[in-house]
């Protein structure tokens, strides 16, 4: 029987919760908030609280989805990555870099959220950056 | 009823404003003295604290 | 006080008496649930209070629950305190754990907190360490909280409670630390009773139908306050629905071990 309480810091925001993760036999079962945690000191709001339930959801993608034929199927991460490409550079030349809009998120790392901006500014020739938090 | 009168009256909203009475299908005129009695108790009472905050938020 | 427990969680393991032994530990520098399987950890034990009495207390009671589930036919131990042990004997009567397989190592509450708990009980019957203390000592369990609400003339009392539940953002974290609360389905998303997802929370109905399951079932164990992200005063409406059902049916919840609680009988109470 392994049961174990991980201390860990929530993904889905900024602020950076700290709480527990509950796990039985290698499946998590809870969510405790951390109460000598600085940030959030034994409070969590109700994404937090919820935090045990994405992480091994059966609705999780385990492959990039690719829409062939009105219909999404498995494809591997190069040919995602190819078709991704290819077509932001076509809409790129035809409908210029304005057409092309940036999504940034609060789920990801600073340092992540710059290359985003990055790509954007400097890799895409636009402005058009906003962030999930604005929303 | 007795724990949430008192719950009520603890949230200050009138507990007169809450009511139990079991009527049968049968008893259509004790059915309509009961809620004319309510609704004279309620009148008396005004209206109710939550009224305001609803418009206040609707607003 | 750390080291009766920690000779008891000992004894307990040597013996094979019990599959494990629920209780608190430091990790990485926090304290946290922690399921004693050996005896060689027990250095990092910590009994819940760190800087302040009673600071880094948890809801064992609930982690027990999550074993029993999948493990039911072992035996497990875990630390109480005096609210938990009226937990633990609440949840017998609920038929979510069973006695024999529960082995409570009991500590008292540290005065401080038993003060500020405002506790009726703060020393569990079956206690390892710490003392019960004796009536001069106990000083007053007088619920000035409620007391203080019940000063207050409506409308007054009614625009207190009105701006403490505007503050409420619909975290669950009351519902979901308590250790009382172990439903599958909760009232509270019951769409039938509650709106879901909207704010701001239907007043009174969202925090009244909490109390109302909580009416014989909170242990006055304070973790909804602490929990509680804009620190609504959660704790003045269970102890007001205890207190309502100490005069009204003389129960309190988890005091005696083979009670009945008075809102599950319809009729009078059973010759005993």
């Amino acid at each position: 029987m392994d049961y174990k309480n991980t201390l860990t810091t929530c993904t889905y925001c900024g602020c950076g919760c700290n709480f527990f993760l509950e796990s039985l036999d290698g499946r998590l079962t809870g969510t405790i908030p951390c109460k000598t945690g600085p940030v959030n000191e034994g409070k969590l709001c109700i994404k937090g609280w919820n935090a045990h339930e994405f992480v091994q959801s059966d609705e999780r993608l385990k492959k990039p989805l690719l829409r062939k034929d009105g219909e999404l199927v498995e494809v591997s991460w190069d040919e995602a990555l190819d078709f991704t490409a290819t077509r932001l550079k076509e809409i790129q030349k035809t409908n210029g870099p304005d057409a092309i809009g940036f999504c940034a998120s609060a789920k990801v790392t600073n340092e992540e959220n710059y290359i985003m901006q990055k790509f954007a500014r400097a890799g895409v020739g636009t402005n058009s950056v906003d962030h999930c938090a604005r929303l | 009823m007795t724990i949430l009168s008192q719950m009520l009256d603890f949230c200050g909203i009138e507990r007169q404003r809450l009511r139990t009475r079991w009527v049968s299908s049968a008893e259509a005129p004790e059915f309509i003295d009961e809620i004319n009695d309510f609704i004279g108790v309620l009148k008396k009472l005004g209206p109710s604290p939550l009224k305001n905050e609803q418009a206040k938020m609707l607003a | 006080m750390i080291d009766q427990v920690k000779q008891k969680i000992n004894e307990l393991l040597s013996q094979g008496s019990v599959k494990g032994v629920v209780a608190l530990a430091y990790a990485h520098g926090h304290a946290g649930p922690c399921l004693f399987q050996k005896g060689d950890d027990l250095d990092a034990l910590c009994l819940g209070d760190e800087k302040k009495a009673g600071d880094v207390r948890y809801p064992l009671n609930k982690v027990l629950i999550t074993l029993a589930r999948q493990y039911p036919d072992d035996v497990f131990g875990v630390l109480v305190r005096g609210c938990d042990e009226r937990g633990l004997y609440g949840l017998y009567r609920l038929k979510q754990l069973e006695p024999d397989k529960v082995v409570p190592i009991g500590i008292s509450c540290p005065r401080d907190l038993a003060l500020a708990c405002e506790c009726k009980k703060p020393w569990p019957d079956d206690m390892t360490a710490g003392e019960a203390p004796n009536e001069k000592e106990s000083g007053g369990t007088e619920q000035k909280g409620v007391q203080d609400v019940e000063g207050k003339e409506q409308p007054e009392r009614f625009d207190f409670w009105k701006d403490q539940f505007l503050k409420c953002v619909k975290c669950y974290g009351c519902r979901d630390i308590c250790p009382m609360c172990f439903c599958y389905d909760c009232s509270l998303e019951c769409e039938d009773l509650v709106s879901k997802g909207d704010l701001p929370v239907d007043i009174p109905t969202f925090h009244l139908v909490r109390a109302m399951h909580m009416a014989d079932r909170c242990i006055d164990c304070g973790l909804c306050d602490e929990a509680c992200p804009v620190d609504i005063p959660l704790r003045l409406l269970y102890k007001k629905t205890a207190e309502v059902m100490n005069h009204e049916f003389g129960f309190t919840s988890g005091i005696n071990k083979n009670e009945i609680s008075p809102l599950s009988l319809m009729g009078p109470m059973p010759e005993k």
